[in-house]
């Protein structure tokens, strides 16, 4: 069983992965963070998050691969959240059959909420 | 040249002149030949004979003088020929000649090298084997009516400037030209004999356009995961320290408006590139107005926007593009009227489309800026003092995405006093008869 509140960004852009780390820490959440797909596969080997924000365009691995590779190694143990500048995230997220989306540039709100909607409040 | 012009193809002899001169000539030969011979020569048989030899001689003489006119002319015409043809193989734009039936009747080298052909005899083809042969369609890829061809349009008497066409070469190769066609007659006001069509090959232009919105789509992309960070942080050190709120409310502030013309550049390189097909639906143009004005009024507050004129419009579709279009013309139309007022917008219903218009009482349009106004990239107002910015792609794509939907955009604008800017949408009755039902 994940322990609850660990939420894992998934971004190639270190600022961004601060960002999100303290967002989601002053919103009480535990973070993991992984600046690719390989390094994130890595991290849930470890341990299971209770949620995945997954940017796309990263080195690597990308946010397609990661998916695709996710999928097949633990199924849909933890919910994904698509994180991107891409100008429809919806399809993005229904492309890889996420939970949900994040559209950059978003509003602090947004993120929390999203976290909230799938983990539950901190 | 002038009218005489081709006297060069006849080395400068002039037909009346010549005809004038044989005249006088052999008018004056008949005259005294007869009487010469009658001094010169008592009446007998060696008379008669050389009466005879004279005649004979003088058809000599003109026939002669007739074979060396003929030859003269005929050379001439074949020189005239040489260069005209010369001419037009020069020319490096193609060019089709099409007669009176429909039918290729010449073409130039540029031609034959735009479609790939070696052989003239290949193209001279009547049009709609042409169009097949070469697999003619409009420049979105639609198919192009029979009726439609500019060459057909141009024998009916029109002039066709700046179509776009795409042609498949023989070896399979696409090509965009530029059509622009006309009619020829051979008098002026006559009946029309052929039509004339030059082809410029603009397929290198389009490929260039479309690297370039690739590359302003990469951009515009690209500014998103920093927008999102200074947004985030911005917004994150307000809420932890009250004291710096203003600064950071700008920089808030500032951050929403980038992200907008990010999100505007964007959207115009998608649509350019063809982007995602048209997501149409049945819904009240009139209501989408309301909603438009609604949505403004709050960043708009030195004006009064006013629905003057509403009538049920039922259209089919795309909504959020069409949104993108009223918010646009509502958008210039709060941004050029700096100083407040009225701005008016209409929904009337005519026969067989709705007609949107938006009225504003701001600074107007230059009249020698308003023929390039609907030009991408163009800012009328650029560098002046109404330079109220904005990246000049919004009344273009507007005006695309009116025309995908069958409809027309324009504008009417007294420089001082403010603009108009209407567009028509077809009117859906099918929507209609549903809200009858």
């Amino acid at each position: 069983m994940p322990r609850p509140g660990s939420v894992l960004v998934v971004e190639d852009d270190p600022d961004l992965v601060d960002l999100m780390a303290v967002i989601l820490q002053d919103a009480g959440y535990r973070v993991a963070t992984a600046t690719d797909g390989l390094e994130a596969l890595a991290r849930i080997e470890a341990e299971m998050p209770s949620l995945i924000l997954l940017d796309m365009r990263m080195p690597r691995m990308n946010g397609w691969e990661f998916a695709g590779e996710f999928r097949t190694r633990w199924d849909r143990s933890c919910p994904i959240v698509v994180v991107t500048a891409a100008e429809n995230a919806r399809l993005r997220a229904e492309e890889i059959g996420a939970d949900g989306w994040l559209e950059k540039p978003f509003e602090l709100e947004d993120v929390v909420r999203m976290v909230e909607r799938h983990v539950g409040p901190a | 040249m002038t009218r005489r012009g081709n006297c060069r193809y006849t080395n400068g002899v002039k037909p009346f002149r010549i005809a004038a001169i044989y005249a006088l000539v052999a008018g004056a030969w008949i005259l005294f030949s007869d009487r010469l011979l009658a001094a010169l020569v008592p009446q007998g048989a060696m008379h008669v004979l050389l009466e005879t030899a004279k005649g004979w001689a003088f058809v000599l003489v003109t026939a002669g003088l007739l074979h060396l006119l003929i030859r003269r002319s005929a050379e001439g015409m074949r020189r005239l020929d040489a260069e005209v043809r010369a001419t037009l193989d020069s020319i490096a734009d193609a060019i089709l000649v099409v007669d009176a039936e429909g039918r290729v009747a010449n073409a130039n080298r540029a031609a034959l090298d735009l479609l790939g052909v070696s052989n003239k005899s290949e193209i001279l083809v009547p049009l709609p084997d042409f169009a097949a042969r070469f697999h003619m369609r409009r420049a979105d890829g639609s198919p192009l009516p029979p009726d439609g061809f500019a060459t057909l349009r141009a024998l009916r008497g029109e002039t066709i400037r700046g179509y776009e066409a795409v042609y498949r070469r023989t070896d399979g190769r696409d090509v965009f030209v530029a059509v622009s066609a006309a009619p020829v007659r051979v008098r002026p006001g006559g009946p029309v004999r052929l039509a004339v069509a030059v082809l410029r090959d603009v397929s290198e232009e389009r490929r260039f356009d479309e690297l370039r919105d690739e590359f302003l789509s990469t951009a515009a992309h690209e500014f998103k995961t920093p927008l999102a960070v200074i947004k985030a942080y911005a917004q994150l050190l307000r809420k932890r320290s009250d004291g710096e709120a203003p600064a950071l409310l700008v920089i808030n502030r500032q951050v929403d408006r980038l992200s907008r013309l990010v999100q505007q550049l964007l959207e115009v390189s998608r649509f350019r590139l063809g982007g995602p097909e048209m997501r149409r639906e049945r819904y009240d143009l009139a209501e989408q107005v309301a909603q438009a004005l609604e949505r403004t009024r709050d960043r708009a507050e030195g004006h009064r926007l006013l629905l003057v004129e509403r009538a049920p419009a039922p259209v089919y579709a795309d909504r959020e593009r069409i949104g993108q279009v009223l918010g646009n013309l509502i958008d210039n139309a709060v941004k050029f009227s700096p100083g407040g007022g009225d701005i008016q917008a209409a929904v009337r219903r005519l026969e067989r489309e709705v007609e949107i218009s938006i009225r504003d009482a701001g600074v107007g349009i230059p009249r020698e800026k308003q023929g390039r106004v609907f030009e991408r990239y163009y800012r009328a107002h650029a560098g002046t003092h109404e330079d109220y910015g904005g990246m000049g792609v919004g009344l273009d794509m507007s005006r695309e995405i009116v025309a995908r939907h069958g409809g027309r955009m324009w504008f009417e604008s007294e420089p001082g006093v403010g603009s108009t800017f209407s567009f028509t949408l077809p009117l859906d009755h099918e929507g209609d008869d549903a809200q009858a039902g």
